[in-house]
C-alpha cells in the first residue's frame, strides 16, 4: 500500500496526558498510525511525500474520546432492562448498530460495551468486520455474568458455582470476548436485590482468575458495599458504580475502600450522569404531577443516592483512585451519541475540565488495557483523533461541538447512514 | 429516520418542471401535488393544484426536474451481498447479521427512489423484524411487503431460509404460521434453481401440493407468487392458480429451452404477472467478463460463462414475445442475488425497454404496474389523491429515457422528505456492463 499521510493542524492541541494544550499544533498520520505530533512549525511529513493537508480554524484537536461503559442494546427511552430483553435478538442487534454509529459520529472512537443479549453483541462486531456497518473500535463482554434472578441475568448468562462460572468464562473468551463483566450485587434487574452481594467470594475469585489467565480484563458492577469488597477480594480490574451502601440500607463512605481501591490500581467508573438525568427526570415527572407513586417514592432515595456517589467520587479522586469516564448509555433514559454527558458530570462533580478529558481518553484507555495503541494523541499510537470547535479545557461544553472524527487515520463520514 | 418536513397541519406543495403520475400516458408540464401528513390530496398541472386559502404551506419546487411516484420493485433479496455468494453460504451466516444486512440495502433501495419492495427470499424472521425495527424507528427502509420465508420441498431452492415442508398439510400449516407471522405475500419455488441441492429443470411441489398453498394463501386474502425456472414449473403453478410467476423460463428436463405460446396465452388467460428477472440473469456474466479482463478464465468458467450468457439471450428472447403477447410484465430486480446489488432496480427497469416496453411503460412497470401485482395500487404506486405520498424527483424525463431514473434527487416517504445523508451515505455499487 502507497503510504497515505495526513498533516492535520488545528489552532490547538490536547494530547490527553494531562499537559498543557499546545497552540498552533500539527499531527501527522501514516496510514493509521501518528507519526509526530507537536507545534505546525516542527511537524513535516517526509520529503517527497504526498500528503493530505486538512487544517481545522478555532478548533482543538483531541484524542478519540473513549467511553469505558456503554450497553448498546439500549434504546436510552426509559424502559427497564427487564422489557428491553424481550426484544429479539435481530431488533436489539440492529439497535446496537444504530448506537455504535452514533458514538462514533460524535466522537467515540473507542468504547466498552458491558453487556448484552445473546450474542447481539457478537455478532454486531463481526457485521463491522463485514464492512457491513461502521463502528468504533469495540472492547465487548458479550454477555455480562450474573448470578440466577442477578443483574443483567436475562441476558443469557446466570451461572452457579465454581466450574459453571469457569465455564462461561470460557464460552465468553470462546464466543470473542475481550474482557468480562460482572454484576457483583444486584441492580435494576426486578429480581435483583441492590444492597445484597450476588456471586460468593469463591465464585467471584474463579472468573476474575480465569479471565486473567486468558489475558482478559474484569469489570464489576457494584451498587453497594459488600460487592465492592468481595471483588477487590478476587482481584477486580473495574468497580462501575461503586456505591457505598449497606446491606441495611444506609449509605455510608468507607475510607477503608478507597484506599484498597488505591493500593490495587483498580479504575473506577463512577457513572454520574445517566443516574443524574434519570433523577432528573423523575424530578421533572413529579413536579408535573405525571410521576407514578412508585417513581415519586424512589426520588428521595435517588437523590440521596446521587448526593452519595458525588461524595464518593470526591474522596475516591482524593485518595488517589484512577476515575474512568464511562457513560452508561442507553442504559435507562440516556440514549447513545451523548457520551459528554458524562464528561460534563465529572466536571460538576469537581474535576477541572483539562481532569475529565484525561479520564475520557487516556484513562479510559487504560482501564481497557489500551494505552499502549488509543487514549492519547502520541507518537506512534492509533490514529483516533476527534476535532471540537473551541476550547473544551477552557469551557468543557464545548466537548459537544464535535467537528470531525478520525478512526484509525480515516476521516469519519458522520453523514453516512449506511 | 425520515426528516419531518412539516409540522402535523402543514401541507406539503411540491412543484416540479414535469409531473409523471404513474396513470396517464401524457407528462405533465409544470406539475405539483399537494399532500397532507402521509396522504396526497391532490396532484396534476401546478396552476390547478392548491392548498386551502389559509393553510400553512411548505413549498418545495424542482425547475427542469420531473416528479413521480417512488419505485416498486417487485422482487428483492434484502439478505444478499451481490457479490456473488451462493444462496447457500449466504444462510450461513447468523440471522442477526443478515438482519443488519438487510438493514443496509434496505437504505441502498429507498436512498435510490425505491419506496415499495417485496422481499422475496430472506432467511428466518430477518425481514420480519427488520420491519418491526423501522417501526420502532430504529431504522429505515421503504415499504415492505414481506413472504416472512419462502416455501420450498426438501432439499428445494431456498430450503435454508426455514420453508422446508411436505404434502398439503403441511403446506397448510406453513402458510397459516408465516401469515400469523406478518406475510403478506407468499412465495414459493415451484422449480429448484441456484440452490445445490436443488433440481433447476424439475419442478419441485406437486400440483396438488401448489393447490394447497394457494388456496390457503387466497383464502387468507393473501397472493401467491412462485419461482419457475424450468416449463413445468410454469405449467404447475398455473394449474395451482398462482398469482405471479418468477423468471418465467421455459427450459426443458433436458436443458433446452421452447418457447411455448399455448402456455404464454395460458399465464394471459388467467391474469397472471411475469417478472422476468432479466439483469440478474447478465449480472453474473458482467461479472465474469470483469474477472475475464484481469486474468483468463479457467475451462470450467468459461463454459459456465458460455452457458449463462446463453441462457440470458433464451430469457430476453422469451420475454420479448411475452411483451408482443401482452403479457402483464413487471419490474423486480431479483437483487441482492448473484452478483445483482440492491440500489439498482434500474437495470431491470433498462431490461424492460430492451425487451420493448417504451420509456413510459417501463416507467409504470416500475411504479403503478407493480404495485397492481402486488394488489398495493389502492396505497401507492401513482400520485393520486388519497394515496400515499411517496415519490421522487429525478433529473432529466424517465418518460423519453428510463436511464434517467439513476439520478434521483430527493426521495419522499409517506410524505416526508427522506434524509439520505452524505454523498457516501447515498452511494451504491454500480456494476459496469463489459
Amino acid at each position: 500500500m502507497p503510504a497515505n499521510f495526513k498533516l492535520i493542524t488545528a489552532d490547538r492541541f490536547i494530547d490527553g496526558t494531562g499537559k498543557q494544550p499546545i497552540e498552533k499544533a500539527a499531527v501527522l498520520v501514516e496510514n493509521d498510525v501518528i507519526r509526530a505530533v507537536g507545534p505546525a512549525s516542527s511537524v513535516k511529513a517526509p520529503d517527497g511525500a504526498q500528503v493530505e493537508k486538512i487544517d481545522y480554524k478555532g478548533a482543538t484537536l483531541l484524542p478519540g474520546l473513549v467511553d469505558c461503559h456503554v450497553h448498546m442494546n439500549g434504546i436510552g427511552d426509559g424502559r427497564p432492562g427487564d422489557e428491553l430483553v424481550k426484544l429479539p435478538d435481530e431488533i436489539l442487534t440492529l439497535q446496537s448498530a444504530r448506537n455504535a454509529r452514533a458514538h462514533l459520529y460524535n466522537g467515540v472512537t473507542t468504547l466498552r460495551d458491558c453487556g448484552g443479549k445473546n450474542r447481539t453483541i457478537f455478532h454486531l462486531r463481526e457485521a463491522v468486520r463485514m464492512g457491513i456497518t461502521p463502528a468504533p473500535r469495540m472492547v465487548v463482554a458479550g454477555r455480562p455474568m450474573a448470578i440466577v434472578g442477578g443483574h443483567l441475568n436475562w441476558f443469557g448468562i446466570a451461572a452457579t458455582g465454581r466450574d459453571e462460572c469457569i465455564a462461561a468464562v470460557r464460552q465468553l473468551v470462546k464466543e470473542g470476548a475481550d474482557f468480562i463483566k460482572i454484576t457483583a450485587t444486584g441492580g435494576s434487574t426486578g429480581t435483583s436485590i441492590r444492597t445484597k452481594p450476588s456471586f460468593n467470594p469463591d465464585e467471584l475469585k474463579a472468573i476474575i482468575d480465569e479471565a486473567h489467565k486468558f489475558g482478559r480484563h474484569t469489570v464489576a458492577h457494584c451498587v453497594s458495599t459488600q460487592g465492592m469488597i468481595n471483588v477487590l477480594d478476587a482481584g477486580v480490574d473495574t468497580i462501575v458504580h461503586a456505591i457505598h451502601q449497606e446491606a441495611g440500607g444506609e449509605f455510608k463512605y468507607r475510607p477503608d475502600i478507597t484506599e484498597r481501591i488505591a493500593k490495587q490500581g483498580v479504575f473506577v467508573n463512577p457513572t454520574l450522569s445517566i443516574v443524574k438525568k434519570n433523577m432528573d427526570n423523575i424530578e421533572a415527572k413529579v413536579d408535573a404531577g405525571t410521576a407514578t407513586r412508585a417513581e415519586q417514592a424512589s426520588l428521595d432515595e435517588s437523590k440521596i443516592a446521587f448526593e452519595a456517589m458525588v461524595n464518593g467520587f470526591q474522596r475516591m479522586r482524593k485518595g488517589g483512585v484512577t476515575i474512568v469516564c464511562g457513560s452508561d448509555t442507553a442504559w435507562l433514559d440516556s440514549p447513545m451519541g451523548r457520551f459528554q454527558q458524562e464528561i460534563e458530570a465529572e466536571v460538576d462533580a469537581g474535576m477541572t475540565p483539562m481532569e475529565a478529558i484525561v479520564s475520557a481518553t487516556r484513562d479510559s484507555a487504560k482501564s481497557l488495557w489500551m494505552e499502549d495503541s488509543i487514549g492519547t494523541v502520541e507518537t506512534g499510537k492509533k490514529a483516533d483523533l476527534v476535532v471540537i470547535k473551541g476550547d473544551p479545557s477552557k469551557n468543557i461544553k464545548n466537548i459537544w461541538s464535535v467537528e470531525d472524527v478520525f478512526l484509525a487515520g480515516h476521516r469519519v463520514d458522520r453523514g453516512n447512514f449506511v | 429516520m425520515p426528516a419531518n418536513t412539516a409540522s402535523p397541519d402543514t401541507f406539503l406543495l411540491i412543484k416540479a418542471g414535469r409531473l409523471i403520475d404513474g396513470v396517464s400516458d401524457k407528462v405533465i408540464p409544470n406539475g405539483a401535488v399537494l399532500a397532507k401528513d402521509n396522504k396526497i390530496v391532490a396532484a396534476g398541472p401546478a396552476s390547478s393544484v392548491q392548498a386551502p386559502e389559509g393553510a400553512s404551506v411548505e413549498v418545495l419546487d424542482y425547475p427542469g426536474k420531473t416528479l413521480m411516484p417512488g419505485m416498486v420493485d417487485c422482487h428483492t433479496h434484502h439478505n444478499g451481498f451481490g457479490d456473488g455468494r451462493p444462496g447457500d453460504s449466504l444462510a450461513d451466516i447468523p440471522d442477526e447479521i443478515l438482519a443488519l444486512q438487510s438493514a443496509r440495502n434496505a437504505r441502498a433501495s429507498l436512498f435510490t427512489g425505491v419506496t415499495t419492495i417485496r422481499e422475496n427470499g430472506p432467511k428466518a424472521y430477518t425481514m420480519l423484524r427488520l420491519r418491526d425495527a423501522v417501526n420502532a424507528g430504529i431504522t429505515q427502509a421503504p415499504r415492505t411487503v414481506l413472504c416472512g420465508w419462502p416455501v420450498s420441498i426438501i432439499g428445494g431452492h431456498m430450503w435454508f431460509f426455514g420453508g422446508q415442508v411436505t404434502g398439503e398439510n403441511e403446506i397448510r400449516g406453513m402458510v397459516r404460521r408465516l401469515i400469523k407471522d406478518g406475510a403478506d405475500y407468499i412465495k414459493v419455488t415451484a422449480t429448484g434453481g441456484t440452490t445445490a441441492t436443488s433440481y433447476p429443470l424439475l419442478p419441485s411441489f406437486n400440483v396438488d401440493e401448489l393447490t394447497a398453498l394457494t388456496r390457503t394463501a387466497h383464502d387468507l386474502g393473501k397472493l401467491t407468487a412462485a419461482h419457475c425456472s424450468s416449463e413445468t414449473g410454469i405449467t404447475n403453478a398455473l394449474d395451482a392458480g398462482i398469482d405471479m410467476i418468477i423468471h418465467c423460463m421455459f427450459r426443458q428436463p433436458d436443458g433446452t429451452n421452447r418457447f411455448s405460446e399455448k402456455i404464454a396465452e395460458r399465464i394471459a388467460k388467467q391474469g397472471a404477472y411475469v417478472n422476468p428477472t432479466l439483469h440478474v440473469q447478465r449480472s453474473t456474466p458482467w461479472a465474469l467478463e470483469e474477472k475475464k479482463r484481469d486474468r483468463s478464465l479457467t475451462k470450467q468458467e468459461q463454459q459456465k460463462l458460455d452457458h449463462m450468457w446463453q441462457s440470458y439471450e433464451w430469457s430476453m428472447e422469451d420475454s420479448r414475445r411475452m411483451v408482443g403477447m401482452g403479457l402483464k410484465i413487471i419490474t423486480g430486480s431479483d437483487s441482492s442475488w448473484t452478483d445483482y446489488k440492491l440500489g439498482n432496480a434500474v437495470y431491470e427497469v433498462e431490461q424492460l425497454v430492451d425487451i420493448g416496453f417504451t420509456n413510459m411503460n417501463a416507467v409504470k412497470s416500475v411504479t403503478l404496474d407493480a404495485a397492481r401485482a402486488l394488489n398495493m395500487d389502492k396505497l401507492v404506486g401513482s400520485l393520486e389523491p388519497g394515496k400515499e405520498a411517496d415519490m421522487i424527483i429525478v433529473d432529466g424525463d424517465p418518460s423519453k429515457d428510463v436511464k434517467t431514473l439513476w439520478n434521483v434527487n430527493e426521495v419522499f416517504l409517506a410524505g416526508k422528505r427522506v434524509e439520505r445523508g452524505s454523498d457516501g451515505s447515498r452511494a451504491v455499487f454500480h456494476q459496469s456492463p463489459p
